[in-house]
């Protein structure tokens, strides 16, 4: 049963929790809104607005926008990839093996994560320059791991170190090579840390704007920097550059929504004991 | 369905020496039992003769031929992990499928269900193919993780503590069930253990370890009764084998014991037996320990002729008996009573030592010297080893 | 004078929040007990009974649905638990970890303001009774499992308690050490003489320590009494089966009258017993039951036996006694010897059962079917 005085913290909670619902959520209304007004409407601060998709055919069907959302997906798609292959293997052996100065190496993996993206693009770009990776999808998707490859070793490693060894002790037994094993007993366990993280990367990969926006000018166009394109250097189209922000940020909420109960329980099931 | 030799073999951990040179042979269809307390290597050896350890030094050989560079997955052995160690992602039915359906096991399906059906009929668990692991309690695991290695042919059962997890009623019960199902396993089996019950129930052969290193290799009734040492002697039996320091003497050709209950000496006549009176002159030794079980114990609540008095420190059931603890010197001497008696602590006790069931072990080393009727045991031995 | 009553008390945990239907709503159902002053009694039964519950009920720490809890003469049920006078000893009764013993055990007199030097004497006084002298001036974290139990008992006591309750006190050692622990609280109680209510799963447990034993089941009581008495006499299945290691035979069985003389005859089996004389006021040919006798009861007959030859299944050699199994129908039914002689599986013995020791159940109810008194 509960008392009156819960009852009121109950509600007085709800407050508390709205109103900081619409400060984190009221920038992304916004920009929406703003998607779907004409230029001469951006500033004006009611709700009340005539409402048009021109921006949308502007920006969609006049420009390149495909383009750069196809750079995105290749780059940012292509490192999670590469992650993938290499990271699971890492994750395993930091897991299971013990050798010399393994913790150093763990931590030297996740320090990757630690300094400002912009601290290393400089030194980046020259080398970039130098051996012709510069503006390549090679390029970027090798300076994405700095952002996909610790996060997913680190969650992995997590959940393998929650198998017992018996488990794999077991299927060696059973009569199985050390492949198979690999592929039908750990990868299965290990899938949704692997799923979460993966996605995690991916979003990550995608939003990331300081490298692309250094380490490729033309050929390689990925979306957050294209974005920019519509602040033009005579006028800023305002409403177009929402289009293109709302459109890119589609795939990250879209996949943030679906593995939302995932996410949660992936991250941390694994994490923690890690 | 073959023969497993261990020799010499060694393997440390860091500075540990989990195996100091473990020597055994365990024959054709041989249920052989690792008894020994914790830490004691059991595990590892079972490890190695599986592959999942490497020996650093000796030889692991199935039928004679050294298996020390076949992977565990070519060795066609069937293990049962104290952990149960069953695959999270399959169902029970899968779990127990898993050998079967791997390439180098390889049987068709029907036969795989049929097999699966059986081994789950004799571990009580039909209704529990489709379950997930887990959806199990610890004691259906550990039966799972049974059935898992039943449905195979292999050279070899390994078993690591696999009752070890089920509470006291249900490990009784499942022992029975084991030793009922032994003699259709038609494999030779190394069984791991902590529990001495287990140990001798199932054991044809039990090797005791400790320390990694081989104490005793016997049946279960040579080391019941001829316990190499105080070590054994005291790991077999519940309740423990008392031990009573004795000094020796000898009087118009009796060997007298002299032993020390709460100040007083109390002087007893060993019972004449040629073989014990003749080991015990020919160690020329005046101090021994006398190793009496607790059913070797009498008492009575009244002073009787030639029993010694004490007082009663607890007395407590153990089931279908209680046991008496009686406070004797700095140790305690444990005996068996019915239950329902009524026992007042701290009440005086007269004891008595049927010492012509006493083992004789030399004082110092803790070593075994002799024992009463020691032939009897060895023919008893020897007769259950034809059986 | 009662230590403590029970009366007729029940416990029903609020399950309006939940969307499953709980089945036992009721975790304690109708549960009269009395223990007298000074006796130890144990509340036994497997998990998830209602066991805990009701020691938490009579500790205050669980609201009470229905009933009255008397401790002494008085009624506590509305009595705050430290004003109970009770001494808790929980499995999981956390020490303080910064204090040392000392500190731990004076702690709750401290707190209540008793000057130093009668909590001195206090202190020292129990000590040597727990044991735990040498300990004094450790802390906690450097105690043995069986130290810090000791421990646990001593600041439960040193209250001088009306009533002491222990859950479950030595769940957390091994095989060795709770034996040993088992024999000091024995030791104990039976030094302070204090009421105890002691909660376990383990009959073994119960069976050694306890004056009184209540075994409970799905929240209701189904036995209280000596050891002796649920051993020998058990009320219904259950407590037959779940007192004694191993447990009782039990087996569905058919009574027929061959010429006068009744017998149970078993499915699938040509062992025959026969019925005691004292059943035939209530058996008759072709009665249904259950019958009941423990592994102790049950023989090989020697060669003039009249018994009836039956195949062993089974038969352990355990050092210190033997174990013959022998299948009748589909339960295998399991007999103890101390005799020295070895058997082997297929081997022929005669069974002699002690037919005064057998009981019946009701094959539904699995109560208690008894003789009529006359």
């Amino acid at each position: 049963m509960k008392t009156g005085k819960q009852r009121a913290l109950n509600v007085l909670q709800n407050i508390l929790l709205i109103v900081y619902a619409i400060f984190a959520l009221f920038p992304l209304i916004w920009m929406v809104l703003i998607s779907f007004k004409s230029d001469t409407e951006v500033f004006t601060t009611t709700f009340v607005f005539n409402p048009t998709l021109a921006n949308y055919q502007e920006v969609l069907l006049r420009s390149d926008y495909g383009r750069y959302i196809l750079d995105s997906v290749i780059v940012s798609g292509g490192a999670v990839l590469v992650s993938i292959i290499v990271g699971v293997p890492a994750a395993y052996a930091l897991a299971r093996y013990n050798f010399p100065r393994k913790e150093d190496l763990a931590f030297q993996i996740l320090s990757y994560k630690f300094a400002p993206e912009i601290l290393v693009v400089l030194p980046l770009f020259m080398i970039y320059q130098k051996i012709g990776l510069y503006d390549s999808y090679v390029g970027l998707i090798w300076v994405y791991q700095l952002i996909s490859l610790p996060l997913l070793i680190w969650v992995v490693r997590g959940y393998f170190e929650d198998i017992s060894v018996e488990i794999e002790y077991a299927a060696q037994v059973d009569g199985y090579s050390w492949y198979q094993i690999f592929f039908k007993m750990l990868v299965p366990l290990i899938k949704p840390g692997l799923v979460s993280s993966a996605l995690l990367a991916f979003i990550f990969a995608w939003n990331s704007f300081t490298f692309p926006l250094i380490l490729s000018s033309n050929n390689v166009y990925p979306v957050t920097v294209a974005i920019m394109k519509y602040l033009g250097t005579d006028s800023a189209h305002y409403g177009q550059l929402a289009v293109a922000s709302t459109v890119s940020a589609l795939p990250a909420v879209i996949f943030a929504l679906c593995i939302q109960k995932h996410l949660v329980r992936g991250l941390s099931f694994g994490a923690v004991k890690g | 369905m073959a023969r497993i030799q261990l020799e010499n073999v060694k393997k440390a951990f860091g500075k540990v020496q989990a195996l100091d040179g473990i020597t055994i042979d365990v024959k054709d269809k041989e249920f052989f039992v690792l008894f020994g307390p914790a830490g004691a290597g059991k595990t590892t050896i079972l490890n190695c003769i599986a592959g999942i350890a490497m020996p650093e030094e000796g030889a692991v050989k199935f039928d004679g031929e050294n298996v020390n560079l076949t992977d565990s997955a070519h060795r066609n052995v069937a293990m049962v992990f104290e952990n149960y160690a069953l695959y999270p992602q399959m169902t029970v039915y899968d779990n127990m499928a898993s050998a079967l359906r791997s390439k180098l096991y390889k049987t068709d399906e029907a036969e795989i269900e049929k097999r699966i059906q059986w081994a789950a009929k004799t571990m009580k668990m039909e209704n529990l193919l489709e379950r997930l692991p887990s959806q199990l309690s610890n004691g259906q695991k550990q039966r799972v993780a049974m059935g898992r290695a039943l449905v195979r042919t292999p050279n070899v059962f390994l078993m690591d503590e696999p009752l070890a997890h089920l509470d006291a009623k249900l490990r009784n019960s499942m022992r029975t069930e084991l030793k009922e199902m032994q003699a259709n396993l038609g494999s030779t089996c190394i069984y791991v253990t902590h529990d001495f019950m287990e140990a001798m129930a199932l054991g044809d052969r039990i090797a005791i370890i400790n320390k990694g290193r081989i104490v005793q290799i016997g049946t279960g009734d040579e080391i019941y009764y001829m316990p190499c040492n105080e070590f054994t002697a005291q790991l077999m039996g519940e309740p423990q084998i008392n031990i009573v320091n004795a000094v020796i003497s000898e009087m118009d050709g009796s060997l007298i014991a002299t032993i020390n209950v709460n100040g007083n000496n109390i002087a007893l006549k060993l019972p004449e037996d040629e073989r014990v009176y003749q080991k015990i002159k020919e160690s020329n030794l005046t101090n021994v320990d006398i190793g009496l079980r607790p059913q070797n114990v009498k008492y009575s609540f009244e002073p009787k002729e030639g029993y010694f008095k004490s007082s009663v420190y607890s007395y407590e059931s153990i089931g279908n008996k209680s046991v008496i603890v009686a406070e004797c010197a700095d140790d305690q001497l444990r005996m068996i009573a019915p239950n329902g008696l009524s026992v007042g602590i701290d009440s005086d006790i007269y004891l008595y030592f049927e010492l012509d069931r006493a083992i004789i072990f030399d004082a110092n080393t803790k070593e075994y010297i002799v024992r009463y009727d020691e032939q009897s045991f060895i023919d008893l031995a020897a007769s259950m080893e034809e059986k | 004078m009662a230590g403590l009553t029970l009366n007729h008390l029940f416990k029903r945990y609020d399950n309006s929040g939940k969307k499953k239907k709980i089945k036992n709503d009721f975790a304690v159902k109708d549960l009269n007990l009395v223990c007298e002053q000074g006796e130890f009694v144990a509340l036994l039964g497997p998990s998830g009974c209602g066991k805990t519950t009701t020691l938490r009920m009579i500790a205050g720490l669980e609201e009470i649905t229905d009933g009255e809890i008397y401790i002494g003469d008085r009624l506590v049920n509305k009595v705050h638990p430290k004003d109970r006078n009770i001494g808790l000893a929980f499995e999981d009764y956390a020490m303080y970890p910064p204090l040392n013993v000392y500190g731990n055990v004076a702690f709750n007199m401290r707190a209540k303001g008793i000057d130093k030097e009668e909590i001195d004497r206090k202190v020292r006084e129990i000590a040597p009774l727990m044991q735990i002298d040498d300990l004094l001036d450790k802390m906690p974290v450097k105690l043995s499992g069986g130290q810090k139990q000791r421990v646990n008992i001593a600041r439960a006591i040193i209250r001088e308690p009306e009533l002491l309750l222990m859950d479950e006190p030595l769940s957390h050692l091994d095989g060795k050490a709770r034996q040993a622990m088992r024999t000091e609280i024995k030791r104990l109680i039976n030094k302070i003489k204090c009421t105890t209510v002691y909660v376990t799963h383990d009959q073994l447990e119960a069976m050694s320590l306890a004056d009184k034993i209540a075994i409970i089941n799905f929240g209701v009581l189904q036995q209280f009494g000596t050891p002796t008495e649920v051993y020998d006499d058990p009320a219904n299945e259950f407590v037959a089966s779940f007192i004694g290691e191993p447990p009782m035979n039990i087996l569905e069985t058919k009574i027929v009258d061959v010429d006068g003389t009744f017998f149970f005859t078993f499915k699938d089996s040509n062992l025959r017993i026969a019925v005691p004389k004292r059943y035939y006021s209530v058996v008759h040919d072709g009665f249904c039951c259950k019958m009941g006798v423990r592994p102790m009861d049950v023989l090989v007959g020697g060669e003039d036996s009249k018994g009836t030859s039956e195949e062993i299944a089974t038969f352990e050699n355990l050092g210190d006694e033997r174990r013959i199994g022998i299948r009748v129908g589909d339960v295998l039914m399991m007999l103890i010897t101390e005799d020295e002689k070895r058997y082997k599986r297929g081997d022929v013995i005669k069974l002699e059962v002690r037919e005064e020791k057998t009981h019946l159940f009701d094959i539904e109810t699995g109560d208690r079917i008894r003789e009529k008194e006359i």
